[in-house]
């Protein structure tokens, strides 16, 4: 029983961690909440669906044709929707988000319907016993496919050259690119990355949880954005770990009888953890300029 | 100085407002309220209020898609009393904000007759009283909760009322299917749910049976592995879900990923073909009751003609109870103007509060004197080769009050 | 009069008219939360729903005056948003704009489970005890307060502390009591507001405030020209009217509106009414006139 619902926190957990990986990088760069990555998420896992009936149901086609869909719909988005405002008052950009976000549900509900579609048969879902513990071959891949993905993407971050950009244009922008530091192509380069990261997490919910809608969204990525906060927005690892927390307590939560209470379990969690620790789990303290 | 300032803000108000009032007057010259049926035209204006964007799309969708095919077939007969039948449609996008004005606006702009909808029971109630207070009949194809047709005689649904299926069906699953220990799912963001978990509460205490767990969910949620967790702790011998379809074949899913073989059972907030399309095998076996005969094979007459004309409109597609429904609506209420020969709906109201052992397609409708829907038979049905099939019809009587 | 005016306006637009005057007092709220003293509120849908709730709680069950009750809907409201504030408000920028968000969700499943509220159901048979007349009063109401409060010293206080708070203290403004005090009056506003939407439409969900209403009253406040009264206004009265106009594109409605707000947002930065200073123009004419006059 517990060992069982500590593997059903995980992989909820490893969903929301990889969300939260697109939301904490915007965040660390140009301090944008990007209210549209979870309809990223959603796009994706729509794609999917259309490229599990073109790619013969291989499984990693599938991930690898909508992950490059979204990153080349969120690195269009920034260009269009976001760019234009990168000097505005933070307020407009937020709004600006919130805008697009709206744009790509209503769009998804006129063009595919408003009712979850499922996810064509893709992977085998063997299941596995052990004692009296149960798990799939899903929720072993949705944990191995996300580790993989966040250690590629601190492994981008740590040792490339454009991670070093992204590195410094987090530290500060204005310096960054006095210092030669294209930083356009750094903003693309993170959206893009952080795009298909969502979508990888789209298709790995869609298959898992067999239902896609155009608002499915929403919720986990409110809930993703709270995963990357409680890590210390901008931070790697702390949006990981603020993933696994979140899906560790929604499902303990649920177990101990307060189902009716699960969206606010989340929430109540983020204010306390904000009280506390301002910054986040990981996050740098926070100075005061003068 | 300040003085002026205070006077611009205000000019800008009433600006606005005169603004507003002024795109009033132009359309039509009628003022809206009350005494606008019999406004001639050669049309008979239904409306249709609903959602066909937001979180309530599919729903509303559905009841649309029924009415346009009721309004079709009445038509091509002839129409209504000479009169074509033309429906109005709306869309509050899901929100309670925008449905009254939906509502205020198909009957003062549009002068709609009579209004079928919504499908929920909540913006039914919000709709109720400004359909009363403008004497148009609204005929809801959704709401199943209490207190809707209380708000005045104009009010009436065709529903399946879950107050008279539910215990005979409990009384079925308990004694002749041996479901002496239930666990009962609720969606606590459902108020269908949460009204159906509270008659099955006691219908199943009636019979004797216990619950040994209870869980609840929420609409949208996806993942449901901690309450299926739970659940097998328990051991029953059937689960009792109030949902909808959506939330009822993932939770199956995740019921058979888990090991267990269990069955579920609910209400016709899951009639879908969306239960399979998500649970899979994994629904193969559950059962949900209806008044609406969804089984292409053994239902009756009007019943079969129905799917059949909506699989070849919608490539193949099984009908849920939604569009079912929103066809009996339109349907009763033009049953009501024939009979009452006139499409005041002052007058036509009470020829459709008649209406007695009506054989629509949702399943045969009684108004009683309180003008609740009553609908026998109820059929349970269950899903068998991804498809439903009758299990057993359950005669009920009506409620005695 | 009340009589009168049905006969004078159309009820659809009565009822759309409505609607924009409720939406103006919350907008005001939150203008002078977020556009007077800079505290970013991505909650307030939920003050909305505790006045609202409050209010037709105490007129359905226990049959009190409605005008009293909006009252008792804004006190209600402001004293929630008191004991957020203190603890939150220490948080600044988007910290402080998710905790409220999350403070909204939190107030949202709350009411969803409650008994009194009729939980999931819902709250239906409130009496409809909002018209045209006390609605365009208290909308009157807060425009006047809300100027009266821009130009005291309270409101020279919260300007201070938008701009920079931490001069604004180095001045001897206690911040924290300020911004409370600001945050808990545009809760008032809100709770007041959510009364007078209850009382409108007879029927209260909590599913109806979610953070996605939030966000529907910050984007009338920053569309209209953020910190701006004419501005807040203008915003509400565009974005409650435009899905009305815009019926009949039916279901693309809302990826226009999505579309809409965001190249509001790039091609008009500063609101509908960003930059026009009312007083500016009027002292300017008045000026001329001096002018011309000598």
């Amino acid at each position: 029983m517990l060992i069982q619902q500590i593997i059903n926190g995980l992989t909820l957990g490893a969903t929301y961690a990889l969300i939260a990986l697109g939301y904490t990088m915007v965040y660390g760069i140009i301090q944008l909440i990007n209210f549209a990555h979870g309809d990223i998420f959603m796009i994706g896992a729509f794609i999917g669906v259309a490229a599990a009936s073109i790619f013969f149901h291989n499984f990693f086609l599938i991930l690898i044709a909508a992950m490059l869909a979204c990153t080349v719909l969120g690195v269009t988005i920034e260009r269009v929707a976001y760019r234009p405002l990168r000097r505005a008052n933070r307020l407009n950009a937020l709004i600006s988000t919130i805008g697009v976000s709206i744009f790509l549900e209503t769009f998804m509900t006129v063009f595919k319907g408003p009712q979850p579609i499922g996810f064509p048969h893709v992977l085998n879902n063997a299941t596995y016993r052990l004692g009296h513990t149960e798990f799939s071959s899903i929720q072993i891949i949705i944990l191995l496919v996300s580790i993989l993905l966040m250690v590629g993407l601190q492994g981008i971050v740590r040792y490339t050259k454009t991670g070093k950009a992204m590195r410094a244009a987090s530290e500060d922008y204005d310096t960054a690119s006095l210092m030669g530091i294209n930083i356009n192509r750094v903003i693309s380069f993170t959206f893009a990355i952080g795009s298909a990261l969502a979508a990888a997490g789209g298709v790995l919910v869609g298959i898992y949880f067999n239902s896609v809608d155009p608002y499915m969204g929403v919720m986990v990525g409110l809930k993703a954005f709270v995963a990357a906060v409680l890590g210390g927005i901008g931070n790697i690892p702390g949006a990981m770990l603020g993933g696994m927390i979140l899906g560790l307590a929604e499902v303990f939560g649920v177990a101990a009888g307060f189902s009716s209470y699960k969206d606010a379990i989340a929430f109540t969690l983020l204010i306390v953890i904000l009280l506390v620790r301002p910054t986040g789990l990981l996050g740098r303290p926070l100075q005061r300029k003068v | 100085m300040k003085k002026f300032r205070v006077a611009i803000i205000l000019i800008s108000v009433l600006l606005v407002a005169a603004l507003a009032a002024g795109c009033g007057s132009k359309p039509s010259g009628q003022s809206g309220a009350g005494g606008n049926a019999a406004s001639g035209g050669d049309t008979i204006k239904i409306g249709f209020m609903g959602a066909l964007t937001g979180s309530e799309a599919s729903y509303g969708i559905e009841t649309l898609k029924g009415m346009n095919m009721a309004a079709g077939d009445l038509n091509k007969a002839g129409g209504v009393l000479g009169k074509k039948i033309e429906i109005v449609q709306s869309d509050h996008g899901s929100q309670l904000s925008q449905a009254a004005a939906v509502v205020q606006k198909m009957i003062s702009q549009n002068h709609v007759v009579a209004i079928v909808g919504d499908p929920t029971t909540g913006k039914t109630k919000l709709a109720a009283p400004i359909c009363q207070q403008n004497k148009v009949v609204m005929l809801s194809a959704g709401a199943v909760g209490p207190g809707v047709v209380e708000i005045g005689d104009y009010i009436f649904r065709d529903t399946l009322l879950d107050s008279v299926a539910a215990p005979a069906v409990t009384k079925y699953l308990v004694n002749d299917l041996g479901w002496k220990k239930v666990a009962l799912v609720t969606s606590t963001n459902n108020d269908y749910s949460v009204g159906l978990t509270k008659i099955f509460e006691k219908a199943l205490a009636d019979n004797k049976a216990t619950i040994v767990d209870r869980e609840s969910i929420q609409d949208g949620d996806k993942d449901f592995s901690a309450q299926v967790t739970k659940i097998k702790q328990s051991n029953p011998d059937g689960i009792i879900f109030t949902g909808y379809y959506t939330e009822g074949g993932l939770f199956m899913k995740e019921v058979r990923r888990q090991g267990m073989n269990l069955k579920m059972a609910g209400g016709d907030g899951m009639l879908s073909p969306v239960l399979w399309k998500l649970g899979g095998q994994a629904v193969e076996g559950s059962m949900v009751y209806t008044g609406f005969a969804a089984d292409p094979a053994n239902a009756a007459p009007q019943t079969k003609e129905f799917i059949k004309k909506y699989q070849a409109a919608n490539d193949n597609k099984l009908p849920d109870m939604f569009s079912a429904q929103g066809y009996d609506a339109v349907m009763l209420l033009a049953r009501a103007m024939k009979d009452a020969n006139s499409i005041d709906p002052s007058k036509f109201k009470d020829t459709l509060a008649q209406t007695k052992d009506y054989k629509g397609v949702s399943g045969n409708i009684t108004f009683l004197p309180n003008r609740e829907p009553v609908k026998s038979p109820v059929y349970l049905l269950e899903v068998k080769n991804q498809q439903f099939a009758i299990k057993k019809v359950i005669p009920t009587a009506a409620p005695t009050e | 009069m009340e009589n009168w005016l049905a006969g004078l306006i159309n009820p659809y637009y009565e009822q759309v008219l409505m609607m924009v005057g409720i939406y103006i007092i919350a907008a005001l709220g939150l203008n002078l939360i977020t556009g007077m003293c800079g505290q970013l509120s991505f909650g307030h849908a939920a003050f909305l729903s505790i006045g609202a709730y409050t209010a037709a709680i105490m007129t359905r069950n226990l049959h009190l005056p409605f005008i009293p009750c909006v009252f008792a809907g804004g006190l209600m409201a402001a004293l929630f948003g008191a004991l957020l504030g203190l603890p939150v408000l220490k948080l600044t920028g988007d910290y402080l704009g998710i905790a409220t968000l999350g403070f909204g969700e939190i107030v949202r499943v709350v009411f969803t489970n409650l008994k009194i509220t009729g939980g999931a159901i819902g709250l239906a048979a409130i009496p409809r005890d909002t018209n045209l007349i006390n609605v365009l009063v208290f909308v009157v109401l807060t425009v006047w307060a809300m100027s009266y409060l821009h130009n005291s010293r309270f409101g020279r206080a919260l300007a201070a502390i938008r701009e920079d708070e931490i001069a604004a203290e180095s001045m001897g403004i206690n911040a924290m009591f300020y911004k409370v005090q600001a945050f808990a009056l545009g809760c008032f506003f809100a709770g007041m507001s959510g009364a007078f939407y209850a009382h409108l439409l007879q029927y209260l969900n909590p599913s109806d405030f979610g953070f996605a209403r939030s966000f529907d009253i910050l984007n009338f406040v920053v569309l209209g020209g953020l910190g701006s009264i004419p501005g807040a206004i203008v915003g509400t009265a565009v974005l409650t009217l435009a899905p009305e106009f815009l019926r009949f594109v039916a279901q693309y409605r809302m990826m226009i509106y999505g579309a809409l707000l965001v190249l509001m947002m790039i091609f008009r930065p500063n609101g509908l009414l960003g930059g026009v200073d009312f007083r500016r123009l009027l002292r300017r004419r008045r000026q001329k006139a001096a002018v011309a006059g000598n």
